[in-house]
């Protein structure tokens, strides 16, 4: 279980988050949309410590961590218990697909090589990438970097996964591929927080959906609840400017 | 025909110099190992800005690309014997100044030398690197020494590598100048001959060619590993 308290951040003057509360069950898949600037990203960001919120807690089962008396362990240990999807992949450029995937497993967990290979092996072809082990990043399309990305993610067995607009930094073409594996990843029961513009994805694969406005939390149901039934006013807006984007069905 | 340019002992007296062959790479290899070590730190401290540590860097790199290697050599040659003076005279220890090795004041200067150098080849190689990278394996939950090893250095090695090859040559051709702290590389061993036989240019035309065919052998060295480390497309 997830559980963040109190977390804000400012950027100087600007107030990016305001003391944002969140309670995300196991098995949770939880979509954050809003409009940018909103904070998203930078809300993602400051779960995994990337970015440092100026308050707030984050605990993780029993990891509890106070942004604020943070030690070097709980860093780590928290970037442990979690794992990222960026929008741009940022695959190590000078490793394989394969190498990438066992980075994590060898460097961090310690786990012998011969091993790391195993699980990396078996996440790569869960996302259809059997064939290109050893291919370098910059060797395969977007698509299949960012599904090495996701890969190598799950390799790492983290209690929540953050996924970070997986898809806008993609050509059109190959955005299916991508939110498949991250459909298939959902129905394995992982644990997820997904900031995504793809609102039909969304509606499909998320159990429970924010609107993120001005740092707040503003809205948080369902997805019929937020997309059919908006109750605060900048939601139905949202909303209703999405109306021709989400027409045409998307094909899962 | 008239003695004027003896053509055979140019080549005659070639082995009588690369017998200080082994002095020469010496130098080379050692002072470009501390330096880009040292290079490496300094880079760090830059790049990190920690307090104090980069003014000192700032300065440190400054004086050292501000001032020639000869007065640099000279400064290291007198001023340690004179700094140990001091030590032994206000700690009441008796460290023997003669006991230092000429090589070691050479060693000293051409590694700070080439450290003030690389730290600048070595930081912009650093902040040339994508940022995401590192942002992902810190994701992962490497320490800040785990993602430097894995990898900042991998990649920076990569952007580096051509000023550092041209760093390893400069500091070739810079050891010519070991002779004033009397220790005795090629260069050097030239000078003794030509003293001997007062055959002045044919001995530089001997080193000309020592150092020239040795810049060969680095530039298609550094040419292998590029091609090594580059990953086809």
């Amino acid at each position: 279980m997830i559980e963040i308290n109190g977390l804000s951040k400012k950027f100087k003057k600007n107030v990016v988050l305001d003391n944002i509360d969140l309670k995300i069950e196991k098995g949770d898949v939880v979509a954050i949309i809003g409009p940018s600037g909103a904070g998203k990203s930078t809300f993602l960001r400051c779960i995994n410590l990337l970015e440092e919120a100026d308050t707030g807690t984050i605990k993780i089962d029993d990891l509890q961590v106070d942004v604020n008396k943070k030690t070097k362990k709980d860093l780590i240990n928290l970037r442990q218990s979690t794992a990222m999807v960026f929008q741009q992949f940022n695959l190590f450029r000078r490793k394989t697909a394969l190498e990438n995937v066992m980075e994590g497993l060898v460097v961090v967990k310690n786990i012998p090589k011969n091993k790391a290979e195993e699980i990396a092996l078996v996440q790569l072809q869960k996302v259809g990438l059997a064939e290109r082990v050893h291919y370098y990043p910059k060797q395969l399309s977007g698509g299949q970097q960012q599904r090495v990305a996701i890969a190598r993610a799950l390799a790492m067995s983290p209690k929540i996964l953050l996924f970070d607009e997986p898809t806008s930094a993609l050509d059109p073409e190959l955005v299916g591929e991508v939110l498949d594996t991250i459909k298939a990843t959902a129905l394995e029961g992982n644990t997820m927080i997904i900031v995504s513009h793809e609102m039909n994805f969304v509606k499909k694969v998320a159990n429970r959906v924010l609107f993120l406005y001005n740092g707040k939390i503003i809205e948080d149901g369902t997805p019929q609840e937020v997309f059919g039934n908006p109750k605060n006013e900048r939601t139905k807006e949202f909303i209703s400017k999405l109306a021709y984007s989400i027409a045409p069905e998307y094909q899962i | 025909m008239p003695n004027i340019f003896d053509f055979k002992l140019v080549f005659t007296q070639i082995p009588k110099l690369l017998s200080y062959l082994p002095v020469t790479l010496e130098i080379t290899v050692l002072s470009m190992f501390f330096g880009l070590l040292l290079g490496l730190i300094l880079a760090i401290v830059k790049i990190k800005r920690l307090p104090f540590f980069t003014q000192v860097v700032s300065i440190f790199v400054s004086f050292t690309r501000g001032t020639p290697i000869l007065v640099q050599l000279y400064l290291t040659y007198y001023g340690i014997p004179i700094f140990l003076r001091y030590y032994n005279y206000y700690n009441e220890t008796n460290y023997n100044l003669n006991s230092i090795p000429s090589l070691f004041f050479v060693l000293v200067t051409f590694s700070l030398n080439e450290a003030a150098y690389n730290s600048e080849s070595i930081r912009a190689a650093i902040q040339s690197i994508e940022k995401g990278q590192i942002e992902a394996a810190h994701s992962l939950g490497m320490t800040f020494f785990q993602v430097l090893r894995r990898i900042i250095i991998p990649e920076a090695f990569v952007v580096a590598l051509p000023t550092l090859g041209n760093a390893l040559i400069s500091l070739l051709k810079g050891t010519s100048l070991a002779f004033v702290c009397s220790v005795v590389e090629i260069t050097a061993q030239g000078k003794i001959l030509a003293g001997a036989n007062y055959r002045y240019f044919e001995v530089y035309v001997s080193l000309a060619i020592i150092y020239w065919v040795m810049t060969i052998i680095i530039e298609q060295f550094i040419k292998f590993v590029e091609k090594k480390v580059i990953i086809p497309d």
